[in-house]
């Protein structure tokens, strides 16, 4: 049965999957060339970035296309489109450092910027070294959702408090961005080692609904009565935070948008129900309803996600804990807007599994040649987290007398040194292979990205800058 | 009873050293370290902050289990040592096993080995000796420093590569345990505090974390403190020039700058803070005699200072203010920030006693300045800063950071050198022809050391045979000589 729909399925969504490029590319350069023509110059840094970031969607774009149609060229622009985003965004990384006059480790904005560098390294790296064609399909959504952020946070250069003006800094901040690197790679080869290995579609339908209501169940923290959803306030004049006293930030409700968002939950958790009324009853009319109810999800999703923008891209709300009407910006929620459209490339990746599995698996190097290249990835990461952990504690011990304060950033460093370092003895020691190295690679980078991203902002402590 | 003890005792030492222990003792310890990140935790949080944050039952119940200072409880340290004890029994159990492999190398294969290694070739050769020496060569250009080996009346070849490699957890386990120790070292023997100095101050009080202070055995002065700052206004640079002085002697002198501390018999001198204290240290002003006989003259009055005017007046400051303002009668200040200054003199007259209450600027109802003997006039104000130096002993840290560099060294040995073996045995294989056996063994990355022992054995052939094309000449010419 699936097999059936997925011979109807190639040629048209290869036909509008090209002309969706197309589209795209062609909007972003007019977007581009407006900016040019407003900037009067061509080479500044939010230009380069936002070349970057059309040659990256660009080239993520056609990684999945080439997933949809299997046709081999896609994968040579697609490579070709990551080299460009690689050339633009080595670019504004220059133009940062230069103009900062410290390389760009200093805030989050900055630390983005050279994360999503590495990571398209790494692709590359991955890509030409490694065989692992189909990889950019995982990491440029990763890419795009990085540059997309960076647009929101603040740019301008700060100058370093006293604190930051250090050399271990830099090398502390450098060997992160690679660490973070390697486990995202890590990540992406685990997944699709589990697709090489024969893991079954519909456990990844039940994944990704997981992932669906993870996301929206974090969202849905910030319900507020009457159906309102709770997002920061934004002062666009300092460009940050309204903070009512240090550390307490100010919310404003911006009305109903907390009802669809519970729609769009239950729309996401719908496949994952059914995915278990399948598994009771054996019955394929339960999976298939499953997979149409995917589509339902996305269309939900996207409507969530145009929504959000709408409402939260500008405009005035009142708050529960001040009187007035308070402004706020995309860039004061990052976290829900990375997480809509994370919500979103994850679900279309389930579909990309769902309707081509078999050339993804032809593309993909052997089961066991990807269990082996993740390893080496982490054995990669897992030094540099260590060194990385080092120099932290060298420089806070240069700074504030103490190399190890159990700070939270700290903490869930130390936490992800030792989910990995777990993953290396149960490797080592116990010969785990395939499935259970890969979940636990997995689950690494889940904890990779909550140091990242969760820490910084949902737990207070002294890497509040960063 | 003493098999009984032994056997008890036995099972305590394999659970201990079991993976499985580890593994559990990791997942405790990641688990309670999340939880110590989630709750607030004691020292860093004011207690006000706590009270908001949870229910006085629910405090209660976290502050009786320890949770609101996860990372100072006594059963996180208790986590922490049955970690160190798991890694060392683990290591232990299997050190001797490592060991043998690395003290004693297995250097001449037996037969049932050479059937029994995975990775193995055979390059026919003519005669031994030629056969052998070819392998010699080549071992020796890959950087094997070959051995000859002979037993009974048999030769063989044995070359290795990073022998290390097999000691390399050993390494990584020492440096963890090293690091453990270097934490702990401090977390008995070490303390940090606080100290806030002026210029011109000296002190050997430390106000410690847990509210006590600790007198050091020397004093520390501060000759001088700064501050720079961006055009935005952010801080750009901290500085103090900081004196130790023992004994009445000053021992050593240093402008400490945030990220390079002054270091005096392990105790360590951060700049931390620099900020104002609110108090005056000089205030220059112009006082006139109100009479209009005599001149203006300049003065200079710090904080705490009866300054004489003339043999019978002298002025002192009663009150600064820094940010002022008047509500309901009452001057408040607004904030501690030098914004809206206001600065209350005392003019005090020695003979009659009589005390007259200057304010300037005049705040009405306060003021009495029309009767004063002198006017006043404001010229330039000078705030007193203080410069913030955290001050910290760490006795351990030298095992940290030694922990740190060893820790660097084994991974980049676990991970990066292969214990690589091959030998090489001249053997009559099953066929009867005469056969170079070559095999060779990794400790990991099995798949490329594949491809590199490919690679050796097509290097010892094309040896062979340049070795047979070479002495075929010769043989010929010594032929001819006959």
């Amino acid at each position: 049965m699936a097999r059936a729909r997925a011979e109807q399925q190639p040629a048209a969504t290869g036909t509008t999957l090209v002309v969706m490029v197309g589209l795209s590319v062609a909007f972003l350069l007019f977007m581009a060339f407006l900016n040019v023509v407003k900037s009067g110059s061509l080479l500044n840094e939010s230009n380069l970035l936002y070349a970057a970031l059309i040659f990256y969607s660009g080239a993520g774009t056609l990684y999945l296309g080439f997933g949809v149609t299997g046709i081999p060229s896609y994968v040579r622009f697609a490579s070709l489109a990551t080299w460009a985003g690689l050339l633009a965004n080595t670019g504004a990384v220059a133009h940062r450092w230069y103009e900062a006059g410290h390389p760009p480790f200093a805030s989050i904005y900055e630390m983005l910027l050279s994360f999503v560098w590495t990571l398209a390294v790494l692709t590359l790296i991955a890509e030409k070294r490694y065989g692992v064609k189909v990889i950019g399909t995982v990491t440029m959504p990763v890419a795009i959702v990085g540059v997309i952020l960076m647009q929101l946070l603040r740019t301008e250069v700060h100058p370093l408090v006293p604190a930051l003006q250090s050399t271990w800094l830099h090398v502390h901040v450098t060997l992160a961005m690679l660490a973070y690197a390697a486990c995202a790679l890590s990540f992406a080869l685990a997944m699709m080692f589990l697709i090489q290995d024969r893991m079954k579609t519909e456990s990844f339908l039940a994944a990704t609904s997981l992932f669906g209501i993870a996301t929206y169940m974090g969202v849905l923290t910030r319900f507020e009565k009457w159906g309102g959803l709770s997002v920061a306030a934004w002062n666009p004049e300092e460009k940050s935070e309204v903070f009512l006293a240090k550390g307490v930030r100010l919310f404003v409700v911006i009305p109903d948008l907390g009802w669809l968002m519970l729609v769009v939950l239950a729309a996401v958790a719908a496949p994952l129900v059914l995915y278990l009324v399948w598994r009771k009853t054996d019955d394929e009319g339960f999976i298939n309803m499953a997979n149409r109810a995917v589509f339902v999800s996305i269309l939900l999703q996207v409507l969530a996600l145009v929504f959000f923008l709408v409402r939260a891209r500008d405009g005035q709300y009142g708050s529960l804990d001040a009187d007035g009407l308070f402004p706020t910006s995309l860039a004061a929620s990052p976290f829900i807007l990375s997480g809509l459209v994370g919500g979103i490339f994850v679900s279309l990746l389930y579909l990309l599994l769902l309707w081509r599995r078999e050339d993804l698996e032809r593309m993909l190097p052997a089961a066991d040649e990807l269990d082996r290249i993740t390893y080496r990835t982490i054995a990669i990461a897992f030094p540099l987290l260590t060194l990385m952990i080092a120099a932290g504690a060298y420089w806070a011990n240069r700074t504030w007398g103490s190399y190890w304060s159990w700070d939270p950033k700290e903490t869930w460093a130390a936490i992800t040194w030792l989910v990995y370092a777990g993953y290396l003895h149960m490797r080592v020691t116990r010969g785990w292979r395939g499935r259970r190295a890969a979940y636990f690679a997995i689950l690494g980078f889940a904890v990779v990205m909550f140091t990242f991203f969760g820490v910084t902002y949902l737990l207070p402590g002294l890497h509040a800058y960063a | 009873m003493t098999a009984s003890h032994l056997s008890a005792s036995r099972k305590i030492w394999q659970t201990l050293s079991s993976i499985k222990t580890g593994v559990i003792l990791l997942i405790v310890a990641v688990i309670v370290s999340a939880a110590g990140t989630v709750i607030l935790q004691r020292p860093a949080t004011d207690p006000e902050e706590m009270q908001r944050a949870y229910s006085a039952q629910m405090l209660r119940l976290l502050d009786g289990l320890g949770l609101t200072d996860v990372f100072h409880a006594w059963w996180f340290v208790l986590l922490l040592v049955l970690v160190s004890a798991s890694i060392v029994a683990a290591s232990i159990q299997r050190f001797p096993n490592s060991w043998r492999y690395f003290s004693r190398p297995y250097k001449s294969p037996n037969q049932t080995f050479q059937k029994a290694l995975a990775t193995q070739a055979e390059i026919p050769i003519r005669d031994e000796e030629a056969g052998l020496a070819a392998a010699e060569r080549v071992f020796q250009r890959a950087g094997l420093s070959p051995e000859r080996m002979v037993r009974e009346n048999s030769f063989s070849l044995f070359g290795e590569r990073n022998r290390i490699s097999e000691m390399a957890v050993y390494i990584v386990h020492t440096s963890l345990l090293l690091i453990f120790l270097g934490g702990i070292v401090d977390a008995l023997y070490g303390w940090s505090g606080f100290v806030a100095l002026t210029r011109g101050e000296s002190s050997s009080q430390v106000a410690l974390r847990n509210g006590s202070q600790r007198t050091l055995p020397f004093a520390v002065r501060c000759d001088g403190a700064g501050e720079e700052r961006y055009a935005d206004g952010t801080p750009k640079r901290w500085w103090s020039k900081l004196a130790v002085i023992e004994a009445g002697r000053e021992i050593v002198r240093k402008e400490i700058v945030v990220n390079d501390p002054l270091v005096y018999n392990g105790v360590r001198f951060y700049q931390a803070s620099y900020g104002s204290t609110g108090k005056v240290d000089k205030l220059i002003l112009a006082a006139t005699p109100a009479n209009g006989q005599g001149t203006s003259k300049e003065i200079a009055l710090g904080t705490d200072e009866d300054l004489p005017l003339d043999a019978d007046t002298s002025v002192r400051i009663a009150e600064f203010i820094p940010d002022y303002v008047v509500r309901d009668g009452q001057v408040y200040a607004r904030s501690a920030e030098v914004e809206n200054p206001a600065v209350h003199l005392a003019v005090e007259s020695r003979k009659s006693g009589k005390l007259v209450n200057v304010w300037l600027p005049p705040i009405e109802g306060f003021e009495q300045n029309a009767s004063s003997p002198y006017k006043f006039e404001a010229r330039n104000l000078q705030m007193a800063y203080f410069t913030g130096l955290q001050v910290s002993h760490e006795p351990g840290q030298w095992a940290v950071w030694t922990g740190v560099i060893l820790m660097g060294l084994g991974l980049v040995i676990v991970f990066y050198l292969v214990h690589m073996r091959f030998w090489a045995v001249p053997v009559r294989n099953a066929r009867g022809r005469l056969v170079l056996w070559v095999g060779g063994a990794a400790n990991k990355n099995k798949d490329v050391f594949e491809q590199r022992f490919r690679k050796l054995v097509q290097e010892i052939e094309s040896e062979i045979k340049l070795q047979s094309e070479a002495c075929a000449p010769a043989h010929v010419t010594s032929l001819a000589g006959n």
